[in-house]
């Protein structure tokens, strides 16, 4: 007799695809981070004043 | 070629090969979980095959070999990118592993009934995982970037004689862990419906294994270029 165990397939199959979506947000986040790292880092650099803006 | 900033420019936020992997997989779950024939002795819970093997698969034979070959071709040209793949290898590889050592006890479960036994192929299969997530953290504990790299080489070189010690762990010592059913002198034993979703899987986990090295990849160089603007700016 076949067993009833679809529940543990669809387990595995959501686990698996909770593992590989976490990893593929994480990497999206890295990059993005990176990214706004180095736009700031290739932004010109601006003269340092003591004055608030604003002030 | 040891060192210099990495000529890149700033890498695009959207990968539409990262997409398109993503698409394969969920095209596969749904060929697998509802188009694909139940096994009669082991029940649904045969379809983990699908996503464990194929995981199980290019962790072992695309994503260690491929982090062995770069960290041996970086120890002999010292050129930062084969670092830069080995590292990236060995982290989607992780992932992978990951999720072999995640679906294989879901799957031992039901026809072992235990989740977990420590017989050769499983416990090298852990020790792998852990020497791989030791290779991660030894590269984020060496701040200098020749030193870090050619440290983590020679751990991700020896972490890789483990691959055909797992290969062969089935034949060498006796095992619950079933014998390949594919990558074995003698043809395929599958049915023709169950070979068609394993090869779509494999087709489809192989397409995500690239688009994550990718995407990695651009991490590192990036990460790198980052590095390289803040110690020109300090």
């Amino acid at each position: 007799m076949t067993p009833d165990n679809g529940a543990f397939a669809t387990a595995a199959y959501v686990l698996a695809a909770i593992v590989y979506l976490v990893y593929v947000l994480s990497l999206k986040l890295r990059l993005r981070r990176l990214r706004e790292r180095m736009i700031a880092l290739d932004a010109p650099v601006r003269p340092r004043t003591d004055r608030a803006e604003g002030a | 070629m040891t060192s210099g900033q990495p000529s890149v420019s700033i890498p695009p936020q959207r990968d539409p090969l990262v997409g398109v992997a993503l698409l394969g997989v969920a095209l596969v779950y749904v060929r697998a979980l509802l188009f694909t024939p139940i096994e009669a002795r082991q029940g649904a819970a045969q379809k983990i095959m699908y996503i464990h093997a194929t995981s199980a698969f290019i962790a072992l034979y695309v994503a260690f070999v491929l982090l062995a070959i770069a960290s041996a071709l970086y120890l002999w040209l010292k050129d930062e990118k084969l670092d830069r793949v080995a590292e990236s290898a060995a982290e989607v590889g992780l992932c992978f592993t990951t999720v072999v050592l995640l679906t294989g006890p879901i799957w031992g479960k039901t026809i072992w009934g235990a989740w977990w036994t420590w017989d050769a192929r499983l416990t090298a299969t852990l020790f792998l995982w852990f020497i791989i997530l030791a290779y991660l953290l030894l590269r984020g504990a060496v701040e200098e970037r020749g030193r870090r790299a050619r440290y983590s080489a020679v751990l991700g070189i020896l972490a890789s004689f483990l691959v055909p010690f797992i290969h062969l762990s089935v034949y060498l010592f006796r095992t619950l862990h079933p014998m390949p059913i594919l990558l074995k002198p003698s043809a395929p034993s599958l049915p023709n419906e169950m070979l068609v979703t394993f090869l779509s899987a494999f087709a489809a986990f192989t397409l995500l294994f690239f688009a994550l090295l990718r995407l990695r990849y651009r991490i590192a160089t990036l990460r790198d270029l980052v590095a390289d603007r803040e110690q020109e700016r300090a």
